[in-house]
């Protein structure tokens, strides 16, 4: 295969378009190259404040969903809203413009300047006018366009698009902002300090805001009842912006609306705690333009004020028909899926993101406000659900990339291809866009199971180089990476063979039951995980029986093969009915499986029985070691009794990297929690996530990416072992458990494997009693 | 924690500074010339809910102008103004923008003088939108939500002080 070509690898604006994968490529590589040190910097900090502030909101799950309820009824009723609105501003004394297309906008706001006269524009941040392209049509005019908010001061001296929707300019170092603006005014000055390169912005700003004569802003809110705008910002310029010149014009999208100014509380208190981590801005104005009583300060003549507001549709009604993407109208532009993102802290939105909107929601609107090729970049979108808690307004943003994903292989096909992978694989119509390689890896159970019927062959196949050439080549499974090694013998065949171990109760008098899930990771790639955790709930007195193996869909969902995944889960569902009508719980080794269960399935199983359904397997089926937690503290059982941490061979300290969709959950806490009280010495690992993400770093085009995010947890594995002694590295996740074995070249060990080893006899129940 | 002690350690946390002072006018005026010794050029915003005559000794002030010009207000070093609430969990101050000129002595000066009547303090943001706090005074203005000075971390590490003031001080008159 020839390399694809590679474009100017330094300008960002290059390969902001990735409709081509081949843009999104060379996207990565500069990303990793350039701009990597200071995205991770920055966006981990974020991250970092973000928790602070939000673990600090007074009722913030309550306040998320009542930010959600009013989103919902607002896009319900958008119609009647924007007619309200305008009615609102025309009576505030302001103009009222709705613009269907990004043409129709930019021309509005350039009448506008034209017919005052307008020399010199100050703006504020605002995606929706980079969205537009605003101040290209502006400029054309021979209108002076002055970006005021530092970093977009920044972008537009380097003609850059935005890599944060936050901070537009955060793949930027101190240093390469010195090394700029030296470059771009020609300047000796010294600037080789944040303060210093401040101070120079600021002053060339302030003659511009005391020059201009019209300011051009954006909108974070927009209350129909009122005409009120909200501003978030913490510099200064939106204040400036909206205040000094005589005339200021406010382009937003139609998404902005809310029905009322009462509305606008919960999104002031969440908008700036899940954006920069803080409890406010530094300023957030909330205005109903035109400011009539503010003197507009002049040395010529008097003006009068004139406002207008002009809201942008430009795709967003066609988004509030898609019943998928209609949920990224929700979005209030924070980051928070930015920041929790572990592949956007490796590369940030240059290369995961597109010509205005970037991060894990970016794809969306990419797709919304453009077309759908331009979202390909939501490919870097592993659907490790780290934002699914964190987004503001519940956007379940790892569904909608599935979503796009689906489409954008669609796209990407040939009808021919499709009939062909209908009729020859089966598989179904929806999914038949997707590639060989989202094939191979969707449809990991068909691998597995032929892997461990040819056993040492397969194993010995997938050694060779030529094969390792030959699965890159055909269904990109980078040569570098070792596949896990199929297991000769099934979990279901050795579970079958093994003596089951007698617990403290005899069967039938077991306070606990549950079936134990064998998920087709643990089946034919690691079947010892699943045997120590049947040995763990034996243990512990509970009663267990092991389910047939069958492919619960997560693979499938995967590579946004959604028509797979749902078939996969409804069968998998009507496996494990009886077992729960059986009172039974459900017990899983694989978090990515449990998350199914738990989360993704609310999109797999439809309709009234299927949300029933869901509703029971959600509820009642657990991470193994949340199990084995759960029932100890029921019982009244010593967990250091059962697992002496003191008699591991291993030794007590263990470092725990918990799985992405573990954390999100809520298993990884009950996982720790059960380590600690066995005794051992635990360090988490605060990654969001591994970075092999299931079968993302296996795929030749994301290795290097994959590597790059893994480093993060290689060295926290080191920073923790420089302070002392060696640690046993325990990981709950399969590729979690790769991923750090590749990288490390250590052991790693699961956490039903690490306490299996310490069960030394049967175990009474202590105060066991029933009531 | 009162709603005071609250406001005061939020406002600090967020790099103003705050001093509680009783209800007089000299008192305040002394206190403006503790926060900015040697200013200039100060720019006195009349209060629109406390009672003007608390601002009567700080209209004294040498440097006091009343300047309509970019010139003057380019080159503002104080801004005295009201705030019309405070937000305890935030440490915020609402400052009107649209009374006279309380929005440019509150965004062009180097230094900005917060008043806030102790009363006047709520609990967290979203209680100004609840239109039986404050008379609705919040619901129905127009207003700027202040929280310390201006900042920006855009240019790499945390600098404060960037369009807007420099300095935030809070005198809150119980």
């Amino acid at each position: 295969m020839t390399a694809p070509p590679t474009p100017a690898l330094d300008s960002p604006r290059a390969i902001a378009n990735k409709s081509r994968k081949s843009a999104l490529l060379a996207a990565i590589r500069m990303a990793l190259r350039v701009e990597g040190p200071a995205v991770r910097r920055n966006v981990q900090s974020l991250n970092r404040n973000r928790y602070v502030a939000t673990a600090a909101i007074p009722n913030y799950e309550a306040l998320k969903n009542r930010a959600h309820a009013i989103k919902e009824r607002a896009l319900a009723q958008l119609d009647e809203l924007i007619a309200t609105l305008e009615a609102s501003v025309t009576r505030n004394g302001g103009h009222f413009y709705f613009a269907s297309t990004a043409a129709e906008a930019t021309r509005y706001a350039a009448e506008v300047c034209k017919r005052r006269g307008v020399r010199l524009v100050v703006k504020a941040k605002s995606m929706t006018t980079e969205e537009i392209g605003l101040n290209r049509l502006l400029e054309k005019d021979g209108i002076e366009v002055a970006e005021t908010d530092l970093a977009e001061f920044i972008l537009q001296v380097a003609d850059e698009q935005p890599s944060h929707i936050v901070g537009p300019a955060l793949h930027y170092s101190r240093e390469r902002i010195t090394e700029l603006f030296k470059r771009a005014f020609h300047t000796d000055l010294p600037l080789d300090t944040g303060e210093e390169l401040t101070k120079f912005a600021r002053e060339k700003l302030r003659e511009k805001f005391l020059d201009a004569d019209a300011g051009i802003s954006g909108a974070n809110f927009v209350a129909a009842d009122s005409g009120t705008l909200v501003l978030v910002e913490s510099e200064g310029n939106i204040r400036m912006t909206t205040l000094l010149p005589p005339l200021h014009i406010a382009i937003t999208g139609v998404e902005k609306i809310v029905p009322s100014r009462e509305d606008l509380g919960p999104f002031i208190e969440l908008l700036a705690a899940s954006g920069t981590g803080q409890p406010m801005t530094s300023y957030t104005s909330v205005i109903s333009p035109p400011l009539r009583n503010a003197r507009v300060i002049t040395d010529g003549a008097p003006s009068e004020r004139e406002f207008h507001l002009v809201i942008v549709d430009n795709g967003r009604s066609k988004m509030r028909r898609d019943l998928v993407l209609q949920e990224a109208l929700y979005c209030i532009r924070c980051g928070a899926c930015s920041n929790c993102c572990a592949n956007f802290q490796a590369v940030g939105g240059h290369a995961f993101g597109g010509e205005t909107y970037s991060g894990g929601i970016g794809g969306s609107w990419e797709a919304g406000t453009r077309d759908i090729a331009r979202a390909r970049f939501s490919d870097l979108c592993t659907g490790c659900s780290r934002c699914v808690a964190q987004c503001p307004v519940r956007i379940d943003i790892p569904w909608l990339n599935t979503v796009l994903r689906q489409r954008i292989s669609r796209h990407d096909s040939s009808a021919a291809s499709r009939a062909m992978k209908q009729v020859l694989a089966g598989v179904p119509a929806a999914d038949a866009g997707a590639s060989l390689q989202k094939l191979f890896f969707g449809r990991y159970d068909i691998a597995g199971k032929w892997g461990s019927r040819l056993g040492w062959l397969a194993n010995g196949m997938s050694r060779l180089s030529v094969t390792r050439r030959l699965l890159e080549s055909f269904v990109g499974l980078d040569r570098r990476r070792n596949l896990p090694p199929f297991a000769s013998s099934t979990f279901i065949h050795a579970a079958r063979k093994r003596t089951p171990r007698s617990g403290p109760a005899k069967a039938g008098a077991a306070r606990h039951k549950a079936v134990f899930f064998a998920d087709i990771f643990t089946n034919y790639g690691s079947p010892s995980r699943g045997l120590a955790a049947l040995g763990v709930l034996e243990a512990i007195g509970v009663d267990i029986v092991v389910s047939e193996a069958l492919p619960d869909g997560r693979a499938a969902l995967s590579q946004g093969m959604i028509a797979t995944a749902a078939r996969q889960a409804r069968r998998t569902a009507s496996r494990l009915a009886p077992f729960l009508a059986d009172g039974r719980d459900i017990v899983v080794v694989e978090p990515s499986v449990l998350a199914m269960f738990r989360l993704d399935y609310r999109h797999l199983l439809t309709g009234e029985d299927g949300r029933k359904l869901f509703e029971s397997l959600r509820a009642r089926s657990f991470d193994a070691a949340e199990y084995v937690w759960k029932c100890i503290q029921e019982d009244g059982l010593d967990a250091a009794a059962i697992f002496p941490a003191a008699r591991s061979s291993r030794g007590t300290r263990l470092f725990y990297h918990s799985h992405c969709q573990q954390k999100t959950i809520g298993s990884a806490a009950p996982t720790e929690a059960l380590l600690r009280a066995a005794g051992f010495d635990v360090i988490t690992s605060e990654a969001e996530c591994c970075g092999m993400a299931g079968s993302f770093g296996y795929k030749k085009e994301y290795y290097d990416l994959s590597l790059a995010v893994g480093r993060d947890l290689f060295g926290q594995v080191q920073l923790a072992e420089a302070q002392g002694e060696r640690r046993v590295i325990v990981a709950s996740g399969i590729s979690c458990q790769e991923q750090l074995q590749a990288g490390m070249q250590r052991e790693v060990v699961h956490p039903m494997e690490l306490l299996c080893e310490l069960l030394i006899e049967v175990v009474q129940p202590v105060g066991a009693v029933q009531a | 924690m009162d709603l005071i002690e609250q406001f005061e350690n939020a406002a600090r946390d967020a790099a103003a500074t705050v001093e509680r002072l009783p209800r007089s006018p000299e008192k305040i005026a002394v206190a403006v010339g503790r926060a900015a010794p040697g200013a200039q050029r100060i720019a006195v915003a009349e209060p629109h809910g406390l009672p003007a005559e608390l601002f009567d000794a700080c209209r004294r002030l040498p440097g006091v102008f009343a300047g309509r010009s970019k010139i003057e207000w380019s080159a503002a070093e104080v801004g005295i103004t009201e705030a019309f609430a405070g937000v305890a969990r935030t440490g915020s101050v609402c400052v009107s923008v649209d009374q006279g000129d309380t929005g440019y002595a509150s965004l062009l000066a180097r230094t900005h003088i917060a008043v806030l009547a102790s009363e006047d303090i709520v609990e967290r943001p979203s209680d100004l939108f609840r239109p039986d706090r404050l008379s609705g005074k919040g619901l129905l203005g127009n207003y700027v939500f202040v929280t310390g000075p201006s900042a920006t971390a855009d240019m790499g590490p945390l600098v404060r002080g960037v369009h807007g003031p420099h300095h935030l001080h809070i005198l809150v008159l119980v």
